[in-house]
């Protein structure tokens, strides 16, 4: 089509004036207030003060931080293993011509648009309640006696609770990823495979998983992504402020630099930038790192 | 696939029970997934229409015994602003769906028509952007507002989280609209050229009519994801005249835990929970549509 230079210029300037002003803008901000000590947020810029990377070698001495990036880090491992196993065995069994797909996809999917703070109370306040909670009544029934008295909101239990609660509702979305990936596969590579004697398991791991490269990248870069943002779960997990057991990143920036009158930590704006940065490094990092390793062939089918 | 063999092949899956015996695991696995997630929302909505009483027993579904206590809606709603916190949240995700789609669908449709040499740049951009964490912008939006003096008034304070929940989600919405607007064909335009119609004309009379299905798929999806949004609104929209409903119910049900009042707290879940829920029923396959349609490569 011919260009047409006005159209261009009008159609986009919205867009793109948000897109300056949203994203581009407040990132080189926050990139550059990382190497600077600025005693609160709203300091203006000539009250910053250059510090290099003190405040990256602050956080690495702060014992909160190294804790809030040992948990999400756990909860991005090994939540991140058992959301995606699930979400590709779900995947996998609602493309194998059952029936009612549609009705299972969708209840897979409903905790996804749940608000977070609706989901994690259900959780919180039923599955794990002590006195009235689905897993004691579940456990009684079985006679597990032991297991019913736990206190799954615990200490030593808590992140595990919250990490399985919180992986719940996260196995919809991948799996439909993983769905729409095992949907573009054409039918005729599993029949030809099936003619040639090949077992099912056999082609879940020679034609399934192979085809599916493009879609785990995806995968792995969107629950990285979220999980970067983990905060809502945590909040409603907590029982004070900085608990230990479920801190995360984005809950010590808050605490770090929006919460008031908390006498734990020094003011320091800088150090919340420094957070932030360190957050989307590990965002780049993990996309350069499975781009790296998984290739990803342009498939033509 | 013809219709005749659509319809062989129905017949002879519902005659094939080796094939369905095979599936048996399979069923079972989704059953019980499907039975938890029921027990769970189940059991919520029926201890938010008991009483507090009944939940300690564990007789949330004695309705017989119980009846069906609506006053803890009535008690939820009423012991702080929900309906303003309700209000908001309307108001934001509305608008702000709104707005997204004049914004992004120009922008997506010049995107996908023209060639110029910024295009796969900005292209590229949006994409990226789509992956940067709140954390990594948050700290200078907070200091540019709080210096613009936007956060004092509550009329200012709505409309930035307007302006925000329009800007964070523009990247998403152009990059959806971008691949439904390349999938249109271009005869259209050729056609409204030729009998005249000038290319802004043509795009809003005929383009934007025609990318409906997409528009009213991501506008969905943005209504859901700003209804839920909640770092944001905690930080910039801290006060009760402008809260949304998640920021709004979370202290709500923390001091209703402390006073013990749990059928009220249940209530105050389902609050959060039904709008959003409904729309649901409504439209999941639009949502779910919406999941994978836009910018997701795969």
């Amino acid at each position: 089509m011919k260009l047409n230079r006005t159209m261009v210029v009008v159609f986009l300037t919205p867009a793109l004036l948000l897109f300056f002003a949203i994203f581009v803008y407040p990132i080189a901000r926050t990139v550059v207030m990382s190497l600077f000590s600025v005693e609160n947020v709203t300091s203006s810029m000539n009250e910053w003060t250059f510090t290099g990377l003190k405040n990256y070698r602050d956080l690495v001495q702060t014992s909160l931080f190294r804790q809030s990036m040992w948990n999400i880090f756990r909860i991005w491992l090994v939540g991140g293993l058992v959301v995606m196993s699930f979400a590709l065995l779900f995947a996998v069994i609602l493309n194998s011509g059952i029936r009612f797909k549609r009705f299972f996809r969708a209840v897979i999917y409903l905790p996804n648009i749940i608000s977070a703070v609706a989901l994690a109370t259900m959780w919180l306040q039923y599955v794990y309640a002590p006195r009235w909670g689905f897993l004691t009544n579940l456990f009684s029934w079985l006679g597990l006696e032991g297991l019913a008295a736990t206190q799954w909101t615990a200490a030593g239990n808590k992140f595990w609770a919250l990490t399985f609660a919180y992986c719940f509702g996260m196995v919809g979305y991948h799996m439909l990823i993983f769905s729409s990936g095992i949907e573009k596969i054409p039918h005729e590579f599993y029949e030809a495979s099936s003619i040639d004697g090949a077992s099912k398991p056999r082609q879940f791991t020679q034609i399934t998983l192979p085809l599916l490269k493009g879609v785990i990248k995806t995968n792995i870069t969107m629950w990285t992504i979220t999980s970067v943002g983990f905060f809502v779960w945590s909040q409603l997990f907590s029982t004070v402020t900085t608990d230990l057991d479920t801190i995360t990143p984005m809950v010590y920036l808050y605490l770090q630099v929006f919460s008031t009158g908390n006498t734990v930590m020094t003011r320091e704006a800088g150090l919340g930038a420094a957070v932030g940065v360190t957050l989307g490094l590990c965002v780049v990092l993990i996309f350069v790192l499975t781009n790296l390793f998984i290739r990803d062939d342009e498939l033509e089918y | 696939m013809t219709t005749m063999n659509k319809k062989t092949l129905r017949r002879s899956r519902q005659l094939n029970w080796k094939h369905e015996a095979r599936l048996i695991p399979g069923y079972t696995l989704l059953i019980l997934w499907v039975v938890f997630t029921t027990i769970l929302i189940g059991w919520v909505a029926a201890a938010s229409l008991s009483t507090t009483r009944a939940i300690y027993r564990g007789e949330v579904f004695h309705f017989a015994a119980n009846g069906l206590n609506f006053g803890n809606y009535v008690k939820a709603w009423n012991s702080q602003n929900v309906s303003v916190f309700f209000a908001n949240s309307l108001g934001y995700a509305s608008i702000s769906t709104v707005l997204l789609v004049l914004v992004a669908a120009p922008a997506a449709y010049v995107l996908s028509r023209f060639k110029f040499f910024l295009n796969h740049p900005i292209q590229n951009g949006f994409v990226a952007a789509m992956g940067v964490p709140v954390v990594m912008i948050i700290l200078p939006l907070f200091a540019v507002v709080t210096q613009l003096q936007l956060l004092r008034q509550t009329v200012t304070i709505r409309l930035l989280m307007i302006v925000l929940y329009v800007g964070i989600n523009v990247p998403y919405t152009t990059i959806f609209l971008l691949s439904f607007f390349s999938n249109l064909p271009r005869s259209y335009e050729e056609a409204a050229a030729i009998d005249g119609c000038p290319p802004m004309r043509t795009f809003w009379k005929i383009m934007l009519p025609l990318a409906q299905p997409g528009i009213v798929t991501v506008s969905i999806f943005n209504f859901i994801n700003i209804w839920n949004e909640y770092f944001m609104s905690l930080i910039f929209a801290n006060q009760d005249a402008t809260r949304p409903v998640a920021v709004g119910l979370y202290s709500m049900i923390n001091s209703m835990k402390y006073t013990g009042d749990w059928a009220g707290m249940f209530a105050s879940v389902m609050i959060l929970f039904m709008p959003t829920f409904i729309l649901y029923l409504f439209l999941s396959e639009k949502i779910i549509a919406g999941v994978t349609g836009g910018g997701l490569k795969g």
